[in-house]
């Protein structure tokens, strides 16, 4: 084996570049857009900071060595089940859920960590030799390592992170190679829940189209039946759990069918903020120059809405730069798992690829109207030390993925 | 199988492509509103956080013909609520304080509950000092209510003119539809009067001014430090035709009566002096008008709203007979040298019409000194109805004055067609000998008998009454004048000397109205008592002074008292006195011309 002592061959700067970019893009907009607000004064600062620590453990967790990961997976995965199970007991509730741990002043959500664990645990059982994707057993255990967290996630309630979740459940068992029929098993009864909230029209219509799928799979009877009852359940159970969930969710989940119905109260922000994107024209009214922004249009604009201060300030190009640098990110890591010929890191790098994917889809939907306003960090832009930190650190284990990519033949 | 799906290359696309996919509706989706949606979303922007604070513009004041201030504007405070920060327990506490029924904050709210709730609703205007210092003291437990101080009109001459002046209003929801352009909810508008008819020229021009809101509407500061502001205009001065005095001696004159007094500038057609009684306070209707003092003026038997000056329509009673004398002079049908004999009364028609007097054989200029029905009875008949018609639409009456304010009566005056109509061809000709002392179906108004009068004393030539005499420009104060139209008869100034000497008797031969001769202002003048059948007669009097140089023309109405001389004529005399006497121009003492007056009364003598 031969050893490359150039920099590129080490650390892929490929990703690491665009990751540092947008780490100042957020940090320009949470300076902007914390300027004027005497609560957020020194959020600016404080990001800094985290940043800075977020960097030292970016280099840590590069540097480690790289099978490390699959042997913290099972403890991780528990330890951060754990916290979940705290947090709910004891947590400190923020904007209407109960996600945060207070440690000596610092906040901490259990959930960013259980997003690695979770990561890990899947990617641990699914590259095991035995593992059969398409065994009705391991779709199951693959579910249940899943599912846990989420289950403990919605009851905090943190729908945006839950939504995290399922994603990177279904990316990492597709990467594992599932069959199209297994993820129709998989995936239609989600489909067929999230109908279920638009209305009757929608629901029975989500079960039409699965009830054809059924009968194009042209599997037994008896197998088809009872997905198809599932299915129905899902439904049912969907709209059972809809009713429980708290007023504040369900009123962003109804403004989001219908954001004017109440401009002032859920819907407001889905407006405002479209609003700060849409005024900002081609070239953006200029660094601390947008009226949106500035006049707190929008509330802790530098956490969720972070997006509108760039899409306002910056314009067209700002908002356009934001997603080139994501998508080469995206498409960088993207490869690599492809080249990793490690089933476990592979498996890794696409459940860290899919949470970022899925944070960059519902936070950029969201601001701009085609997706429910659902409260997700922008990684590495939104002001937050928790998500900047957990994202820093999945980021490294890319990045030491790619440094040791040649040791696994 | 198993191992060579994982990670394929096929898996690998369609992540890729799911990812690719996403960012292109995203990229899209940014394109369309940053671009091509752009405008709207700037708009809406703009108007997120830059609000526009409607400065309303301080209404022009009134001046009187002497530059003397008539309507000012006073500053008053004005109690308003917030909807979105009232708590509404608050409100049994605010309507006890104000002293208004209860349920009034609420009705008040309720009639603005379409605008935002962050928009302050004007609850009472020109509340009292103590008032506000009790909202100054308990602000921090009244949220959502606070004062402002809003200018109000003020009457400093101690002249009422509530039928002339007019006032103001808060706009109604009716006229706010139709002149949207403009006008806001809770903007004041004049609602009659100057104020009306003059509304464009007082109102001035809205500004605005630019502030900077946060997202709760709250004002953080001056947009560009207020150098977009748009300051507001101040309306036009009016100035008027309004001599305070006259306007003041005929108010308090018609004090305790139903009536109307109207004096103008013969010369140019400029109301000096209109009143009408009974009168209302207008100061009351610079706040928000009390409950009672409406109901009050609503429910007065004598309709204090009625202008009686341009509305009030009445036969003209023996005022018109100097109508009747012009148009028998001017067409030739007689002369000075023309007699009637009157033996105390005359059959018409198979109907016996009486005079006051046996006033014998006398000539017009005498039987106008006289107001000899007799002597007018057979004028008529000599004239005819046709003549008698034309002149008197000559002189204005069955016609609009369109004197500038609006808002009144053309009166009537019948014609042949007209009776043809109500008794058939045959119409009883009797009826013209009721309208030859101008009884029956004609009526006037005042300032159409006013209007009239300034015809006579200026030798038939006058313009259109009006109040208003221009506007002052806003930086120079320089007199804009409106123009008005001239009217003139074309009748030979020989033929008013005529009837003006039969005036100039009236007052101080041995006439009708000699109780208000004047031993300094020549006063001329014609009586007149118009009958009433449902009570006590109906007195006039016009008049006109000085003689030789008219600068002053009366019209006096006086409901239900009885004669003219007695009750319109003192009236006219301290209008006319106010006027003259004031501006010394009592130096016209001379008699009217010596020669002819001696020949034509000579005549008279002789018959």
């Amino acid at each position: 084996m031969r050893i490359d002592y150039k920099l590129e061959d080490k650390f892929d700067l490929g990703i690491v570049i665009p990751v540092f970019i947008l780490f100042l893009i957020g940090l320009a907009a949470i300076y902007s857009s914390t300027l004027n607000n005497p609560h957020a004064s020194g959020n600016f600062e404080k990001q800094i900071i985290w940043g800075i620590g977020s960097f030292i453990l970016f280099f840590i967790i590069y540097s480690i060595p790289t099978n490390t990961f699959k042997t913290v997976a099972v403890p991780t995965y528990l330890f951060s089940i754990v916290l979940l199970v705290v947090v709910l007991v004891m947590g400190k509730r923020i904007s209407g859920a109960k996600s945060w741990l207070g440690l000596e002043g610092l906040g901490f959500q259990p959930s960013e960590l259980a997003k690695l664990g979770t990561i890990l645990m899947l990617a641990a059982f699914l590259s095991r030799k035995q593992t059969d994707i398409d065994s009705f057993k391991d779709i199951i255990i693959t579910l249940l390592i899943g599912l846990l967290p989420v289950g403990l996630i919605m009851l905090e309630p943190d729908l945006g992170t839950s939504f995290v979740f399922l994603g990177l459940i279904l990316a990492m068992m597709f990467w594992k190679g599932i069959s199209l029929f297994g993820l129709f098993v998989v995936l239609s009864p989600a489909l067929v829940a999230i109908s279920s909230l638009f209305g009757t029209y929608y629901f029975v219509g989500a079960l039409i189209v699965v009830f054809i799928s059924l009968v194009l799979f042209k599997k037994d009877i008896f197998f088809s039946g009872s997905i198809f009852a599932l299915n129905l359940g899902a439904g049912f159970f969907t709209k059972y759990v809809f009713k429980l969930l708290s007023i504040h969710q369900q009123t962003r989940i109804r403004s989001f069918i219908n954001p004017s119905a109440d401009p002032l109260g859920a819907g407001y922000n889905a407006i405002q903020a479209k609003v700060a994107i849409g005024s900002g024209g081609f070239w953006g009214k200029g660094f601390l120059a947008g009226s949106q922004t500035q006049l707190q249009f929008i509330p802790e604009q530098w956490t969720d809405f972070i997006y509108c201060v760039i899409g306002e300030e910056f314009g067209f190009i700002g908002t356009i730069i934001t997603l080139a640098l994501f998508l080469y990110l995206f498409k960088r890591i993207l490869n690599l798992a492809a080249t990793a010929k490690d089933e476990f890191l592979s498996l890794t790098l696409i459940g860290i690829l899919s949470v970022y994917f899925i944070h960059l889809l519902i936070n950029i939907g969201m601001v701009v109207g085609i997706m429910p306003v659902i409260g997700i960090p922008l990684p590495f832009v939104s002001y937050g030390g928790s998500s900047l930190v957990a994202n820093f650190l999945m980021l490294g284990i890319a990045v030491n993925i790619y440094r040791t990519r040649k040791n696994y033949t | 199988m198993r191992t060579e799906r994982f990670a394929s290359l096929q898996r690998k696309s369609v992540l890729y492509f799911i990812i690719i996919g996403s960012f292109a509706v995203l990229g899209f989706r940014l394109f369309q509103m940053q671009i091509v949606e752009h405008e709207s979303f700037k708009e809406q922007a703009a108007n997120n956080s830059i609000k526009a604070i409607e400065q309303t513009p301080l209404r022009g004041v009134f001046y009187d013909r002497n530059m003397n201030v008539v309507v000012n504007n006073v500053p008053a405070y004005t109690i308003r609520i917030t909807p979105a920060y009232y708590d509404k327990k608050l409100t049994p506490v605010l309507e006890a304080v104000l002293g208004v029924e209860p349920g009034y904050i609420n009705k008040i709210l309720y009639s603005n509950r379409e605008f935002s709730k962050y928009i302050p609703v004007r609850i009472k205007r020109g509340i009292d000092f103590k008032v506000v210092s009790w909202l100054e003291e308990n602000s921090e437990h009244l949220p959502g209510v606070d004062y402002i101080v809003e200018m109000q009109r003020g009457y400093p001459a101690g002249i009422r003119g509530s039928h002339i002046f007019g006032y103001t209003k808060e706009i109604s929801p009716a006229l706010l539809e139709k002149h949207k352009d403009y006008y806001k909810p809770g903007d004041y508008i004049g609602y009659s009067g100057i104020e009306k008819a003059y509304e464009k020229y007082l109102r001035g021009k809205k500004g605005y001014d630019y502030v900077l809101v946060d997202s709760k509407r709250k004002e953080i500061g001056k947009f560009k430090d207020g150098t977009e502001d748009v300051p507001s205009i101040k309306g036009n001065d009016l100035v008027l035709t309004i001599d305070s005095d006259v306007q003041r001696a005929a108010e308090e004159a018609l004090k305790g009566y139903r009536g109307a007094a109207v004096a103008i500038e013969p010369k140019t057609g400029e109301i000096l002096a209109m009143a009408s009684a009974p009168d209302y306070d207008l100061s009351e209707f610079s706040y928000v008008t009390s409950r009672e003092y409406l109901q009050k003026l609503y429910n007065d038997p004598d309709h204090p709203f009625f202008n009686r000056a341009t509305m009030g329509a009445n036969p003209p009673g023996s005022t018109f007979k100097i109508m009747e004398a012009v148009a028998a002079l001017n067409s030739g049908v007689i002369t000075t040298a023309t007699t009637f004999t009157c033996r105390g009364g005359q059959d018409f028609y198979g109907r016996y019409f009486k005079c006051d007097a046996v006033h014998g054989t006398l000539n017009v200029i005498h039987a106008i000194e006289h107001s000899c029905n007799v002597f007018f009875y057979n004028l008529i008949y000599k004239i005819g109805m046709d003549r008698w018609d034309e002149y008197a639409g000559k002189f204005g009456f069955g016609h609009y004055t369109h004197i500038d304010i609006g808002d009144e009566s053309r009166g009537f005056i019948p014609t042949p067609e007209y009776y043809v109509k109500r008794y058939g061809e045959d119409w009883p000709k009797s009826i013209m000998a009721s309208l030859g002392i101008g009884q029956g179906e004609v009526s006037v108004t005042p300032v159409q008998l006013a209007k009239y009068c300034a015809l006579i004393a200026n030798n038939g030539v006058t313009y259109t009454p009006h109040l208003v005499r221009g506007y002052l420009t806003n930086n120079t104060k320089k007199l804009v004048p409106f123009s008005y139209k001239k009217i003139d008869l074309g009748i030979d100034t020989s033929i008013f000397n005529i009837v003006k000497q039969g005036m100039f008797l009236v007052v101080n031969g041995s006439g009708t109205a000699t109780n208000i001769r004047s031993s300094d202002i020549m006063i001329a003048g014609k009586t007149g008592t118009a009958q009433n059948p449902h009570g006590k007669n109906h007195a006039w009097f016009i008049g006109f002074a000085p003689f030789n140089n008219p600068k002053i023309a009366v019209a006096v109405f006086v409901e239900n008292v009885g004669f003219g001389a007695t009750y319109a004529a003192p009236i006219a005399r301290k209008m006319i006195d106010a006027y003259l006497e004031k501006d010394k121009l009592k130096q016209d003492k001379i008699l009217p011309s010596q020669d002819s007056n001696n020949n034509v009364m000579g005549a008279a003598v002789a018959n």
